[in-house]
């Protein structure tokens, strides 16, 4: 394997820059599956049958699940940058922090499905809220597989150290990450506050 | 410490929350739909941009013309699926 | 009992329990020639583990042609039906099935395997390239499709086939009015081998953009290798759209959700949306590839560099785009306004410009060739006239007003089969016989070859011409009869004789494979065909390794130019070769996920969930793994023996 070292770890092989491009690609089809989601949500709107429609959204979870997820896309840019400056302790500490962060969402995101659900509003109710629970879900299911990848990164950085191997799985982490958080701020607008308006 | 928060990650940072505030204002004050889609497009778009930009270091590498490539076309799609079903279902139902 | 009455098939015939019979003793006997003659363990070694695309690819273009044979079977008995007025070889049920059958098996699972076949095969030998950018994944790709498509073919003899069509439509599709566990086994097993698309997709996309040859820019990749590069520019678009939308008609057949049903604000119309939405693109990620094919064997036989380079790639990419944005043209009548029928009439028929400019690229480079009339080039001259055939009705379909009257007729049948037959099918056929001696290291016999090209060219126009006028006539698409008094019958007949002939000449490009495998010379060459791209500069069949040195890339005909104008294509000295090891764990994750697959389908949630289990483990060990396995190296001294042998026995 060819190491250039004029180049951050996590592009310092051509394979780790093959995985770098490859996963920019991955995002744009995640693109793609969002804009799917969206393009249906968008259509299903008013389309509630007798169930209930967006007056179920409350604002003040919603607000926390901003906040944590725009925190947690900050923590761990620093966590990357950490890395650059080859602080093994300090990167650790942004990424515990980041998957702290994306528990706090996860969680008051389940809070919010079991309100929705105590409401009378499930995924069988009514078209708009299946397309409703799919588009939240889909997010949500992504953010609890970060959660786990993340987990594994941690183990691995804290067992091999910081190798391009690591580095390269870091960083492509947290490319993944601050899509998830891309994600949410066109479900934060376009979906709840679209909805509260 | 100071190394461990470069500056614009930080202002990147404050930058979004700014513009999570702004959004808020539909909510918070009675606008028109126009108006307020256009708040609402115009911040979510810049939050977009920030995060790309800023955090995702979508230009650092020798592939960013193919990654900004890929990422816009993908926006393309994404507005001509979500613009067309529209129109089938809504706009001209 | 009651847990297994759910996999017995709900309307059975003699002919499903022929083919149980079958299947169980095709089966059997597998297992036992792979013990007998102690094939298990180069079966594994070999090609279950393998991450080697050029296996890979074999893989995928055997498992084509298997779904070629099974599409063909359903076709012959649609046929057979159809020949005289009120026919009772089928019964409506057992139509629809086995046209629903045919359609997804010809689309998917023969199309779309054969179409990678080939990618996998050509594009990194085009390109100079040693793989792809992510062999595992490419194993990971293959195996998905693999179980996909055995899951679908499994349908009808475990728990019924699936019979709302390739476009499985709602309200048709849904639990009311389709009870069966069929139209899961479509949800389900096209999840699956879309989920290989997909990543197939991202993995090219990386390989064409970072592992060319130093020196091959964009604008000097050989056509197919372009055609390659939109064809994943499409997929990586639209195969994550079709599989939300597969996802939501799972969702409301098993979980009760309410996208596509017709009270509580779902909406049966929205499934056709996301379906055409993907399903435009779809025939054109098949077309797309074959316009590269068809480039490189004409401009190798007529002995010509191909007229038009950048306006060939240009209309490949006018195509590319325009094809996402007509998708609606295929339900005009389903009651949306006139502005947007008008906007997506005119789209469409714009893409009848930059399709049209690539034929008169092809034109003009036939014109002053000097052609040569081998099999590959037969195909691909027949390839023309017919096609038009296909995109000019396909311009009259694209008329929104005028589509309600032939819309879901017979004609309609015509127009796409026109397309996709000429198009993809005589295509891939064409690209196979072209590109074979590469993979195995001997020709296909001209002579059988022609044999089957007639009969193909001939009888597929019998066959599908008729239909063009009983569908203006009026007759219906999916019809499993008709009567007597709608005159319907003798052009039928003259369609289902057609049929045979069709049939006869995919059966004799069988003995062909069969015939020369066991009886052409297997001195040939790297170049038999004197053609112009870099895969024709290394040794046939091909090194593990492919390219023992990089080569050194000049214009989009290197080896050609190489070989006309004397450059040098290989300066480098040899050096040791990394290689990625071969892994199981791609096929054991989607046996798994086959598993997981099949238990939602049969609604065992719990065997479901520990499949998914599963896979994340599988997943989750490659993590581990990956840190500490480098592959292997193949040393310098190995490398000069094997270009030795390949070489000299060559000469
Ligand atoms: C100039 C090019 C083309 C035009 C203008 C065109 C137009 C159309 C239109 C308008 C329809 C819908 C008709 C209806 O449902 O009433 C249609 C159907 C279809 N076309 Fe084309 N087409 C073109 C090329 C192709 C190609 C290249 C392929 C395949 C490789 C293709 C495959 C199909 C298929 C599979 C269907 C029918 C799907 C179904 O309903 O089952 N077409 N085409
Ligand atoms: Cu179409």
């Amino acid at each position: 394997m060819k190491i250039d070292n004029s180049l951050p770890l996590e592009y310092s092989t051509e394979e780790n820059r093959l995985k770098i491009l490859g996963f920019w690609i991955f995002l744009a089809a995640e693109i793609a599956l969002f804009a799917t989601l969206f393009a249906t949500y968008f259509a299903y709107q008013g389309r509630t049958g007798n169930g209930p429609g967006t007056e179920i959204f409350e604002i003040t979870p919603v607000l926390i699940n901003t906040f944590a997820l725009l925190t947690s896309s900050f923590t761990i840019g620093l966590a990357v940058n950490a890395m650059r400056l080859g602080n093994k302790k300090a990167m650790l500490t942004f990424l515990g922090l980041t998957l702290a962060l994306g528990l706090v969402f996860l969680g008051v995101e389940i809070k919010e499905f079991f309100t929705f659900v105590h409401e009378g509003a499930t995924i069988q109710t009514s078209g708009y809220l299946s397309i409703l629970f799919s588009t939240l879900g889909t997010h949500g299911a992504h953010v609890s597989l970060g959660f786990f990848w993340g987990l594994f990164i941690i183990i691995q950085v804290s067992k091999y150290g910081l190798t391009p191997h690591t580095a390269n799985k870091a960083f492509i982490f947290s490319l993944y990450w601050h899509f998830l958080d891309v994600v949410w701020i066109f479900i934060f607008s376009f979906v709840y506050l679209k909805g509260m308006m | 410490m100071a190394q461990l928060f470069p500056k614009h990650h930080v202002m990147g940072f404050i930058f979004s929350l700014v513009l999570t505030v702004v959004a808020m204002a539909v909510v918070v004050y009675d606008l028109s739909y126009t108006a307020a889609m256009a708040i609402l497009l115009i911040t979510a778009f810049m939050q977009a941009g920030v995060q790309l930009v800023m955090f995702m270091h979508a230009g650092e590498s020798e592939d960013k013309v193919t990654i900004y490539t890929n990422v816009i076309y993908m926006v393309f799609f994404a507005i001509v699926t979500i613009l067309g079903t529209l129109l089938l279902f809504i706009w001209d139902m | 009992m009651e847990f297994f009455e759910r996999f017995a098939v709900p309307h059975p015939s003699f002919a499903i329990y022929a083919s149980m019979v079958g299947i169980a003793l095709t089966s059997l006997a597998i297992v036992v020639g792979l013990t007998y003659f102690k094939k298990w363990g180069y079966l594994w070694r070999e090609w279950i583990t393998t991450v080697d695309h050029k296996r890979i690819g074999i893989m995928y273009i055997l498992a084509a042609l298997i779904m070629l044979l099974r599409g063909l079977v359903d076709a012959v008995m649609l046929r057979a039906q159809l020949a005289i007025p009120d026919n009772t070889i089928l019964d409506s049920q057992h139509y629809n099935e086995v046209f629903s059958a045919h359609g997804v098996i010809m689309i998917m699972f023969m199309a779309m395997p054969f179409l990678f076949g080939l990618m996998n095969i050509v594009t990194p030998l085009q390109i100079g390239a040693r793989d792809v950018a992510f062999p595992r994944l490419n194993a990971i790709s293959f195996w998905l499709f693999f179980m996909g498509a055995m899951l679908f073919n499994i349908a009808f003899v475990v728990g019924g086939a699936p019979d709302a069509g390739w476009t499985s439509y709602f309200p048709l599709a849904s639990e009311e009015f389709s009870p069966s566990v069929g139209t899961n086994y479509y949800m389900m097993s096209l999840q699956l081998s879309g989920l290989g698309t997909l990543m197939t997709g991202i993995n090219f996309l990386t390989t064409i953009f970072r592992m060319r040859a130093p020196g091959l820019k964009l604008m000097q990749l050989p056509m197919f290798t372009w055609a390659m590069l939109v064809t994943n520019v499409l997929i990586i678009a639209v195969f994550p759209l079709f599989a939300v939308a597969l996802a939501f008609g799972a969702m409301d057949r098993m979980f009760g959700t309410q996208f596509f049903t017709i009270g509580n604000g779902g909406m049966d119309m929205m499934w056709a949306n996301l379906f055409w939405v993907w399903g435009h693109p779809e025939v054109y990620i098949l077309i797309l590839p074959a316009f590269g094919i068809y480039s490189e064997i004409i401009s190798t036989f007529a002995r010509r560099n191909l007229y038009g380079y950048k306006s060939m790639v240009a209309s490949m990419v006018a195509i590319t785009i325009l094809s996402l944005v007509v998708w609606a043209h295929h339900f005009y009548t389903m009651g949306q306004g006139v502005l947007a029928n008008s906007i997506f009439s005119i789209a469409t028929m714009a893409i009848a410009v930059p399709t049209g400019i690539k034929i008169f690229n092809w034109l003009a480079t036939l014109r002053k060739g000097k052609i040569e009339f081998t099999t590959p080039m037969l195909w691909s001259l027949a390839f023309i006239p017919t096609f038009l055939i296909g995109g000019v009705t396909g311009v009259m379909l694209a008329m929104a007003s005028a589509d309600f009257q032939y819309h879901n007729t017979m004609f309609l049948v015509a127009h796409f089969h026109y397309t996709i037959i000429p198009g993809v099918v005589y295509a891939f056929i064409a690209g196979l016989i072209y590109w074979w001696p590469k993979m195995f290291g001997f020709m296909l016999n001209e002579k059988i070859g022609k044999v089957s090209f007639w009969l193909v060219a001939i009888f597929f126009n019998v066959t599908f011409f008729p239909m063009f006028i009983t569908g203006l006539d009026g007759q219906a698409r999916r019809m499993y009869t008709y009567s007597e008094e709608t005159g319907f019958g003798p052009l039928n007949l003259i369609a289902s004789i057609g049929a045979i002939g069709l049939a006869l000449g995919f059966i004799v490009l069988a003995y062909n494979i069969y015939w020369s495998t066991r009886y052409m010379p297997r001195n040939i060459g790297s170049d038999p065909w004197n053609a112009r791209s870099l895969e024709w500069s290394i040794p046939s069949p091909v090194p593990v390794y492919n390219f023992a040195t990089l080569p050194h890339v000049k214009s989009s005909q290197a080896f050609w130019d190489a070989k006309t104008k004397g450059h040098n294509l290989f300066p480098d000295k040899v050096e040791e070769i990394h290689m990625p090891n071969n892994s199981g764990v791609p096929f054991i994750m989607c046996v798994i996920f086959f598993i997981g697959a099949f238990s939602l389908i049969f609604d065992m949630i719990p065997l479901a969930i520990a499949s998914l289990i599963g896979v994340f483990a599988c997943m989750a060990y490659r993590s581990f793994e990956a840190n500490h396995d480098h592959g292997y190296h193949i040393h310098v001294k190995e490398i000069e023996e094997t270009e030795e042998r390949l070489r000299g026995a060559n000469k």
